[in-house]
């Protein structure tokens, strides 16, 4: 068998090239704007993929480094990463995010987290602060499940009902609706939907549902002390108002902006006024 | 081709039907068999039909305002909120989305829906139009089929569960590898709060109906310290973990309060539902030991259990299932485990037993093969060793040694200070008073304050963290002799049945040896000692002389011999000079040597020549009943002249050294002591300064290797070389050495006994006109001198003895010697000694009442002797010469 190892004088190089390409693909990153623009990340939540930030992102990409990706398991991300005990807690999708970071060298980070993602942020934030420069969570909860006087909004068997909902909806429904889209008024979108669509390995959404709902990062809130902003919907039916000003109230010196748009994803539902928001808080920080 | 009537029949619909399809919109609307939600973008419901309000109950106004999520259940408004929502967004329509609509009356109506996104020209959203089909038995159908793959899919996990433990324990070499794969496999497969394995501990007191005691945990999972320690102490107390039965799951309530309550207030501060207690059983049904699960929503998990807290109190039956497999399992690898543990410690033991009879063979001190066996044993055997001798005075000083160096100090402190008393709760002190093995197994606190005599004693016995201890009497013949300690800690672990037969085996191998050895011991003791008091003190210090004498004990046999050596300074200045060899080096030539050399000092008493002394020690021997022959030599030593006159018994003559030349003397021997009695000629002459004197016994000389001549050659040339330049031997103790060294090798076939004797160059008592007539020379007492007044007085104390010799005892020949005469007690007041001897004392200032009394003493004592040895003379001449008596 012969040695594979690159002669002295280039062992470096290849290997870091062959380990960023991985990390890179792994999560399925894209960058958008300006090289010399601080670098604004997007992560998404539980349920779709990076598209969801489709009607945000753009609009910072005009003057900040944009990065989006997918969580392992999500979209475009390579499946064969997946590792169920690394990413059997919410600390493993942390660590991807970090090794997204540095693998791109990126400082002063603003972190914009969805949902699950807010929690994966902050264990991020406080695994690296020094690439972190703020954090804007966007309908975040701490803990999902109530724990005495704490309401998160569910109880044990609404998760369980929950992840009994997941498995009636197998995430091939998606892509076999795909086709359906590309109707004759919307071209651009059937072409993105012919790509990757909130696919979702059914297997991997199951698990990462139950790292989401049962994972309790209270005790993690008071540690970040980065610029944080909580955005909170109304009638978020996920993590309703108590829950966004429980966050705020342990994140020290947190920002919390009460959004008009309804549901869980602003981004989604209300991009101008979500992007908005999170511009205000910039620009005050 | 014509058309079918029938054909045209369907064409054609009755006026009936048609009236029908003319059918009024809000109609079809309302009453469509589907429900029909229209939404505004943010999920608020504007319009629904009829259908949907029939199927919920719920009044269409009560529906109006509401946004879709708060219609559904909770599980179907997180999907609704995650993945609906944003589809609808990002692709325009769903299909066949699954949601649980609740009713009105709470309960939930499984349904499917389809849902579009209407956008306007911009794309922006409008309206979101939503159909609902009731899908109850397909739901139903497909939670039948999800229950079955859950199910297949839990099966295969537990299959998996198995698959692995099977794998991994055929890997494990341990009982603590397998206790770990099991507890974590097991802990893992049923999704326990945590987990742990005890292990029961056999021995030779568990019967049949005695339940082998599981002492700790050997291996455990996720269990917090202080709920471990409660399990340990019920396991330890004796609760039901290991009996026969199936797997139990003991919830946290009534009845585990009753008989554990310290256990059931840790479970339920551990926020912990039940107890499950696994068998852990070999193949043939023997309980090792009981895998035990703790169930609860807490656990070290990074995830909330989804398990409502108080919600586990009991185990699915497929679970317990697999969790009585688990328990055999590991039963069966244990047993495969320790068997071949147990077959490589039983290696380790015959081997240990071997080196141990090795040592006891080795013939070494009792003390010093003990020593080795108790370092032998705790790099072998046990941690601890500690070996107690009994003697007359109790247990002594026991012998001590740790497998560990750190706590070497701990052992040595026990064996100082820590004896156990002899009516002792001590295991080892038990276990020599009742003559059995006694086996403390997983040694407590209770225990350690049992046994221990001081608050230091436990104090060391805890730091030693023995678990088990194993004391085993040494016993031979119903004698006891000691007892052997033998001590596991915990890095150890317990002893088994095998060990313990060790330590017994080891044990009576010890009594064996030490019986043999001891008995051995007492020999030699008592045979130095008696040599000890055989052998002369050191010789006298000789003025103007120097000497020095050895004595070697053969190498081989007993360390006694019969050789001797004799200095005796004698009344009147002279020195008389010995030495002798008894036939033989063992204890009857010592006693027989030290019987002739209290012979000898004897018959010093009335000062005879060295030949009268060999003539009357050939007289005297058959009298004595010495069962050996001897040969010796016997000088008389003037040291102011150096006069030196010398008989042999058929000795070895003596070496002159002197002027650099080594010559024998030509002392012609007579015969041996203990041979038919003959005359033994005298030799005189005299010893100038510088010349050296050196006698010698055979064993100097002669060997097996090499014959008499040869190795009187050797002496001499040794003896010539030590003295060739010139300056005479100045230090005889040197040539004693150096004779030794060259001619007596370490392996002595006999002994040897040596008397080097140099008259010193320059010294006073030689000096011309000094020495060599000093008995007429009497400086005038009083000179001023106080040494010369002493050397006067001396002068005087001889004269006046020897003058005195003369009344008292006989001289000459013992033949010729008069019995008559010699009964005839001595009259102390007619000894003109007393007066001689109180002038000297006033001399030396001394009170003349006391000197007389000394001076009486002695020679009454001198007297005595005398006339006992005259008596036992008078016998032997009978027995010797019965016809005298006749004629």
């Amino acid at each position: 068998m012969r040695d594979r190892t690159p002669p002295d004088g280039d062992r470096d190089a290849p290997v870091r090239y062959g380990r960023r390409v991985s990390v890179i693909t792994r999560n399925c990153v894209r960058v958008r704007g300006p090289e010399s623009a601080r670098p604004m990340v997007f992560a998404h939540g539980f349920g779709c993929d990076q598209t969801m930030w489709r009607a945000v992102a753009p609009d910072f990409a005009v003057d900040h480094r944009v990065v989006t990706f997918d969580h392992v398991g999500a979209g475009g991300s390579d499946l064969s990463a997946y590792d169920p005990e690394r990413h059997g807690s919410l600390r493993g999708y942390a660590d991807d995010l970090v090794e997204v970071v540095r693998e791109m060298d990126l400082t002063d980070v603003v972190l914009v987290g969805h949902s699950v993602s807010s929690m994966i942020g902050v264990l991020a934030v406080l695994a690296a602060p020094e690439r972190f420069g703020a954090l804007v969570m966007v309908g975040p909860s701490p803990r999902y499940v109530d724990d005495g006087d704490y309401t998160g909004g569910f109880s044990r068997s609404d998760v369980a009902a929950l992840l009994d909902s997941l498995d009636s909806n197998p995430a091939q429904w998606s892509a076999a609706l795909a086709p359906l889209v590309a109707g004759p008024g919307n071209p651009e979108v059937a072409v993105e939907l012919a790509e990757s669509f909130c696919r979702t390995d059914p297997r991997v959404a199951r698990d990462f549902a139950r790292v989401t709902f049962l994972s309790d990062n209270r005790a993690d809130l008071p540690a970040v002390r980065v610029p944080t902003l909580v955005l909170q919907c109304t009638d978020d039916a996920i993590a309703p108002e108590p829950v966004g000003r429980y966050v705020h109230s342990r994140v020290p010196g947190s920002v919390f902006t009460r959004l008009a748009a309804t549901g869980h994803c602003p981004h989604l539902s209300a991009p101008e006024e979500t992007a908005a928001a999170i511009r205000a808080f910039l620009r005050d920080n | 081709m014509t058309d079918p009537p029938a054909h045209r029949d369907r064409l054609e619909p009755p006026e009936e039907l048609t009236r029908l399809l003319e059918e009024d919109p809000a109609d079809l609307y309302e009453n469509a068999p589907c429900g029909y939600l229209s939404l505004v973008p943010d999920g608020r419901v504007v319009k629904v039909n009829r259908t949907f309000c029939d199927w919920t109950g719920l009044a269409p106004g009560a529906v109006r305002g509401l946004r879709l999520p708060d219609l559904l259940s909770a599980g179907s408004r997180v999907f609704y909120e995650t993945h609906l929502a944003p589809l609808l967004r990002l692709q325009g329509a769903v299909r066949e989305a699954a949601l649980d609509v609740v009713r009105a009356d709470g309960s939930v109506l499984p349904c499917l829906v389809n849902a579009i996104e209407v956008r306007d020209e911009g794309g922006r959203p409008l309206l979101v139009r939503a159909t609902v089909f009731e899908a109850t038995s397909r739901r139903r159908y497909e939670r039948a089929l999800l229950a079955a793959q859950r199910s297949a899919t839990e099966s295969e996990a537990r299959a998996r569960t198995l698959q692995r433990v099977v794998s991994e324990l055929a890997a494990a070499g341990s009982p603590e590898q397998v206790a770990e794969v099991v507890v974590r496999r097991a802990r893992a497969a049923v999704e326990a709060s945590g987990a742990g394995l005890w292990l029961a501990v056999p021995g030779p007191e568990a019967t049949a109906r005695q339940r082998p005691v599981p002492v700790a945990p050997t291996a455990s999972d996720g269990l917090a310290p202080a709920l471990l320690a409660e399990l340990a102490a019920a396991a330890r107390g004796g609760a039901d973990l290991v009996r026969t039965g199936g797997v139990r799951t003991v919830p946290v309530g009534p009845g585990l309060r009753a008989a554990w309550p310290a256990l059931a207030d840790a479970l339920l501060g551990a926020g912990q539902d039940a107890v499950v207690v696994v068998p852990v059983s070999a193949a043939d049904d023997r309980h090792l030991g009981a895998l035990v699960l703790v169930l609860g929503v807490v656990g070290d998990s990074e995830l909330i259990s989804l398990a409502e807290p108080g919600t586990r109190g009991s185990l699915p039956q497929a679970d317990a299932e697999l969790l009585a497999t688990l328990g055999r399992q590991a039963g069966q690898a244990l047993e495969r485990v320790r068997l071949y543990q147990e077959t490589a410690r039983q290696a380790t033991r015959s081997a240990f037993l071997l080196d141990a009879a090795r040592l006891m063979a080795a013939g070494h001190g009792v003390t010093e093969t003990i020593g080795e066996l108790a370092e032998l044993a705790v790099s072998r055997l046990a941690d601890m060793c500690v070996i107690d001798l009994l003697t007359e005075g109790g247990l002594v000083e026991p012998v001590v040694a740790h497998a560990d160096p750190a706590r070497r100090a701990l052992i040595e402190e026990l064996r100082d200070v820590h004896l156990p008393r002899r009516d002792g709760a001590h295991p080892s002190v038990r276990a020599m008073v009742e003559h059995r093995t006694v086996w403390l197994r997983g040694v407590d606190e209770a225990e350690l304050a049992r046994f221990t005599t001081s608050p230091r004693h436990e104090e060391v016995t805890r730091a030693l963290e023995l678990t088990d201890l194993i004391c085993v009497p040494l016993v031979l013949e119903n004698r006891p002799l000691g007892v052997i300690s033998l001590g596991a800690d915990a890095r150890r672990g317990t002893f088994t049945e095998a060990d313990v037969e060790t330590a017994e085996q080891l044990a009576l191998q010890m009594s064996q040896g030490m019986d043999v050895a001891q008995r051995y011991e007492l020999e030699w003791r008592t045979s130095h000692t008696l040599q000890a008091s055989l052998l002369p003190p050191e010789p006298p210090e000789v003025p103007g002389y120097a000497l020095a004498v050895r004595y070697l004990p053969a190498s081989r046999g007993a360390d006694v011999g019969g050789d001797f050596h004799d200095v005796v300074p004698l009344p009147g200045g002279d020195v008389a000079l010995a030495v002798g060899d008894v036939v033989g080096h063992d204890v009857t030539a010592a006693a027989t040597m030290g019987q002739l050399r209290s012979v000898h000092r004897a018959l010093l008493v009335d000062l005879p020549g060295p030949a009268a002394l060999v003539d009357r020690l050939h007289g005297s021997w058959p009298l004595l009943g010495l069962p050996r022959m001897a040969t010796a030599l016997f000088a008389r030593l003037d040291p102011a002249t150096g006069d030196l006159r010398i008989a042999s018994a058929g000795h070895l003559p003596p070496l002159l050294v002197a002027d650099g030349r080594a010559e024998l003397l030509d002392v012609r021997p007579g015969r041996l002591l203990g041979a038919p009695p003959g005359p033994a000629p005298e030799w005189s002459g005299r010893l100038a300064p510088g010349a050296t004197l050196v006698f010698y016994t055979d064993g100097l000389v002669e060997s097996r290797s090499a014959d008499l001549d040869a190795g009187l050659d050797r002496l001499r040339a040794v003896a010539a070389a030590e003295s060739a330049d010139g300056e005479g031997i100045a230090n005889p103790g040197a040539l004693c050495d150096r004779l030794l060294d060259a001619l007596a090798g370490p392996r002595r076939a006999d002994d040897v006994a040596l008397l080097v004797l140099t008259r010193l160059v320059g010294d006073p008592l030689a000096a011309p006109g000094g020495g060599a007539d000093h008995r007429s020379h009497r400086p005038v007492a009083g000179a001023g001198d106080e040494e010369a007044a002493v050397d006067q007085a001396r002068s005087d104390l001889t004269d006046a003895l020897e003058g005195a010799s003369g009344d008292v005892s006989v001289s000459g020949d013992a033949m010729r010697w008069s019995p008559e005469r010699a009964e005839t007690p001595a009259p102390p007041v007619a000894f003109p000694a007393l007066d001689v001897a109180a002038g000297l004392g006033s001399v030396l200032g001394l009170d003349p009442a006391a000197v007389r009394r000394l001076v009486t003493g002695a020679v009454d004592r001198l007297t005595t002797v005398a006339a006992d040895v005259a008596d036992g003379l008078l016998l032997l001449a009978r027995d010797a010469f019965p016809g005298d008596d006749d004629r």
